[in-house]
């Protein structure tokens, strides 16, 4: 449970965890085997279509929640089952509180429910006096020790065999054994008693079925039938987001829902229960059986254009495990009860807006969990709209609001930038990097050395090259150069360029082009990313390229992914955008795919190379093979352990979270080198910053290149 | 068999081999009574895990008589397994199930259908007997007849349908014995439910 008050104490908080050896070791060998046991496990389904449908299927029931608990209510009554609606959690705790009452209960058992751990059920009951227990067996370690859920899935995750053992200890009142098959059998004996003395279970509900009244959960412990088989009383806690219409479409989140989870093609147990059954302890032999349905705010957030999806989340928890932060800091220091992406959203809608300030901005914006994400829910876009939510609410930091402004201005903005590299003078010692920034520009970031603003940026260069250049015939190429290679690798671009040439093409840089917003959105300046986009389209409409090729994968999949929504308040640039959109092509897959650049045009030479995909690249646009097959016609491709995890860049990211980014470029720098290259290439100058940065730091064992300087010292001349 | 119930059926195994289940096949119900009482004859004696009034009086060992529970059955089925357990020295029970909520041998269930694609066992109960036999025991044997297993989860929905609209029901589709991993992620078989899944194909 995040519940640092400020950002300086939330900080101490992440280096803490990152120094926990257990917990990054295990967090460790979970991402890596989470990934390879979700490519066995969906091998024989199309995940990514199945996904979609399960994403269609919830955007439209989402406005639906009021017809289907009516639904629900009418079904489930007729077969003896009472069920509430409650606004808030208080009134939820209310309502379970009167129930316990009512049937004169005592003794609670529960099976797991992320919905009780968001409304605080135990506490509320502990305070009329009822005895809970919880006998998940995750949840029963975190009940033991007074903490919160570290996973939606495996709630104990941060914890060693050793800490459950004198948990067990202490509960059980006799020294245990750290063998986890022996721990599993204290659970088994200790808790058998307590489902045996039980008055009620407290279960979750994976889904409500409202055409019958049907609520069923998934469990591997067979905690969950016992739960809802032996006592008197059963109450369900439900949010409304599990209404589903039909059984069908419960169905079709079960496909997904346990391959994500655990890599399971289904739990062990399934449990559909329709009515109250049979129960002997009763008088009339039936079991009584409630089901409380939470609204807190999921009503209101049903109605939000941008973050209602956040609703069609089904607790698979897979955006926690392929997070590349929550794999560093673990789920207590990644969420307030919910954990993960899902959780930094959800905590802000659920839980206050106070208790996700800090949170949301640990996001690197890596898409690594809207990837998996067994709904298809944008996390990352959400995450970015919240911040802007929060900036609108409580006027923007400095530092993003003055970006903002500067950015609104694009001959102030690159102005400014040009001054830049008289300002790093004095602190570049004449080379190619910031050696030594003063803390005060950039407390935290030096754990990289940082590249010099170029003595001439590309814009600058621009007539000087155009006049060189001759009209090909192939295509006509716009190039959109983002802040980074204008002003900081403009020989990137001039590989680029000169490629592009030797391949045919014409190629133009339309001057009035600026930032491509990205920075300033995921700083939660919403106008600003407006404007710049609009400037974009606009400096791109009358050329009438064939091709608008960016070596930036962040720009790339920023303008391919997001203009079309950014600009959708300017339908007259509507057309614009679309052309400007559809055109634009990542630097890899249009040298591959459009100018079919291989092993003819290329000297290949015997220098081991390796690659690094960046995350906007290999999952923002889904390119992959292209980048890959160019380094292997021309050099010796081997390929590096988790290619595809983030460098740590992200941006501003790496300077608010310095100790996070630092980390994850040593893992990557770590698997690169081992791949025994020579050469690390990539496509991204954000990327290129980050692991040049490191390399200076560590000794320069690797090269560091982008794909397109790479490639054109290899092009047959 | 056709072609197509063939590869439905290979896939079961398949399947159900992948969640740990055993899966045997036999000829008929009785048959698979008789697997199911030779199970228990092999199995060691049962670990109670509680025993008594209260949890404070409580008692844990190990048992010293198998128990065999079939609630699920017919007069005349139930007949002849009672006799035949009786033979062997088990008790043999189909009701009263709160009573041996510490802990039994075998419970005997007969599924209602069968689903290939996941491997699972689907058991529709709404009697409390039918559903404890299958959660307080050590071993599992459902009896499932090749004729009722259907490929994929889809083809199970007009079936669960049908019930599910009819009144109250408790269905539970059932895969591998119970499992947990929330202890350093590692993998352990039997935390509150039974330690073996055997599945008995019946012909008929
Ligand atoms: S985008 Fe990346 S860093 Fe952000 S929550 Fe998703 S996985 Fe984590
Ligand atoms: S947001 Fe998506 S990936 Fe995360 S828990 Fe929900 S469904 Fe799973």
């Amino acid at each position: 449970m995040q519940t640092a008050k400020t950002m300086k104490h939330y900080h101490k908080e992440l280096s803490e965890a990152i120094e926990n050896k257990f917990l990054r070791q295990t967090l460790d060998k979970f991402a890596v085997a989470y990934r390879a046991n979700r490519q066995l496990i969906f091998a024989d389904v199309n995940a990514k279509e199945l996904i979609a449908d399960i994403a269609a299927a919830k955007a439209a029931t989402i406005g639906r929640y009021d017809e289907l608990y009516d639904q629900f209510k009418a079904e489930a009554e007729k077969r003896g089952v009472i069920v509430h609606r409650a606004a808030d959690g208080e009134e939820a705790n209310r309502i379970i509180c009167s129930i316990a009452g009512a049937n004169k209960v005592k003794k609670i058992i529960k099976s797991k429910s992320m919905t009780g751990e968001e409304i605080h059920i135990n506490r509320a009951l502990e305070a009329i006096g009822c005895e809970v227990t919880e006998t998940d067996l995750g949840e029963w370690i975190i009940q033991l020790r007074n903490e919160g859920p570290s996973h939606m899935v495996m709630p104990a995750i941060h914890l060693s065999r050793h800490q459950v053992a004198d948990t067990f200890t202490g509960a059980v009142g006799e020294k245990q054994d750290s063998d986890i098959a022996k721990l599993v059998k204290v659970a088994r004996r200790e808790l058998r008693s307590r489902f045996a003395a039980a008055d009620m279970g407290i279960s979750g509900a994976n889904f409500a079925i409202a055409s019958s009244g049907t609520v069923a959960i998934c469990t591997n412990e067979g905690n969950g039938r016992l739960t809802t088989t032996l006592p008197r009383v059963h109450v369900a806690i439900c949010g409304i987001d599990k209404l589903v219409p039909s059984l069908h479409d419960a169905m079709r989140v079960l496909k997904v829902l346990p391959r994500n989870a655990t890599s399971q093609i289904l739990t062990s147990y399934v449990s559909w229960m329709t009515g109250a059954t049979e129960c002997t302890l009763n008088p009339d032999k039936k079991k009584i059986m409630h089901v409380v349905f939470l609204d807190n705010g999921r009503s209101a957030l049903a109605k939000d254009p941008v973050c209602g999806p956040a609703l069609n989340c089904v607790r698979c928890g897979a955006c926690a495990n392929v997070c590349p932060v929550f794999r560093l800091v673990g789920g207590h220091k990644m969420g307030h009860i919910y954990i993960g992406a899902i959780g930094l959203i959800l905590t802000y809608f659920f839980h206050g807006h106070d208790k996700a300030g800090n949170l949301v901005q640990n996001c690197i914006n890596c898409e690594a969990c809207k990837d998996v994400c067994a709904a298809g829910i944008d996390l990352p876009a959400i995450i970015r709209e919240i911040r802007a939510r929060l900036n609108e609410e409580e006027g923007s930091p400095m530092a993003s609001s003055l970006l903002a402004k500067v950015l609104a201005n694009r001959k102030l903005f690159h102005t400014l930038l040009r001054f830049g590299k008289w300002a790093q003078r004095p602190v570049t010692g004449g080379t190619a990097f910031i050696r030594h920034l003063p803390e005060i520009f950039m407390p935290g970031g030096n754990f990289r050395a940082l590249p010099a603003i170029a003595p001439k940026a590309f814009r600058d260069q621009w007539p000087g090259i155009k006049r060189k250049l001759s009209a090909g015939s192939k295509c006509r190429v716009g190039i959109f150069a983002g802040c980074a290679q204008d002003f900081v690798y403009p020989e990137q671009i001039r590989a680029a360029v000169e490629i592009f040439s030797a391949k045919g093409c014409t190629v133009e840089f339309p001057l009035e082009q600026s930032c491509c917003g990205l920075p300033v959105l995921s700083m939660g300046e919403r106008m600003a990313a407006q404007s710049v986009a609009a400037q974009n389209v606009k400096a791109f409409a009358a050329g009438g390229y064939d091709y608008i090729v960016t070596l930036c994968a962040s720009c790339a999949s920023h303008i391919k992914n997001n203009y079309t929504r950014i600009l959708s308040g300017q339908p007259e640039l509507a057309a614009d955008t679309a052309r400007f959109v559809e055109r634009i092509r990542d630097f890899s897959s249009f040298t591959r795919d459009v100018l079919q650049l291989g092993a003819p045009d290329l000297v290949k030479s015997g220098e081991t190379v390796t690659y690094h995909a960046p995350c906007h690249l290999c999952r923002g646009l889904g390119v992959q093979e292209q980048p890959r097959a160019l380094l292997a016609d021309a050099a010796e491709y081997k390929p590096s352990a988790e290619e595809e995890v983030c460098c740590g860049f992200g941006g501003a990211y790496s300077v608010k979270f310095p100790e996070v980014s630092v980390q994850l470029l040593d893992m990557k720098l770590n698997n690169a080198e081992a791949s025994g290259a020579s050469t690390l290439v990539t496509d991204c100058p954000g990327c290129v910053m980050q692991l040049r940065g490191g390399e200076e730091k560590r000794g320069k064992k690797l090269k560091v290149e982008h794909m397109a300087e790479f490639l054109s010292g290899k092009l047959k001349k | 068999m056709t072609e197509a119930e063939e590869q439905i059926l290979e896939l079961f195994k398949k399947k159900a081999a992948v969640v740990s289940a055993k899966v045997v096949e036999v000829k008929d119900l009785e048959e698979a009574m008789s697997y199911a009482l030779d199970v228990c004859e092999k199995k060691d004696f049962c670990e109670l895990v509680y025993v008594g009034e209260g949890e404070k009086g409580g008692r844990y060992g190990q048992a010293t008589q198998k128990m065999f529970a079939a609630p699920g059955l017919s007069d005349r089925q139930f007949g002849g397994l009672e006799k035949a357990g009786r033979e062997k020295g088990f008790t043999v029970i189909r009701e009263g199930m709160r009573g041996y909520v510490s802990g039994i041998d075998v419970g005997f269930s007969i599924a209602d259908l069968g689903i290939a694609d996941t491997g699972c066992c689907v058991l529709v109960s709404g009697g409390e007997d039918a559903r404890l036999a299958g959660m307080v025991c050590e071993i599992h044997v459902v009896a499932l007849a090749k004729s009722k297993i259907v490929n994929s989860l889809d083809d199970a929905e007009n079936f669960m349908n049908g019930i599910m609209d009819k009144g109250a029901m408790f269905i539970s589709f059932i895969s591998g014995p119970s499992r947990t991993a929330d202890i350093e992620r590692v993998l352990t078989i039997g935390v509150h439910g039974p330690l073996e899944l055997h599945v008995a194909l019946m012909e008929s």
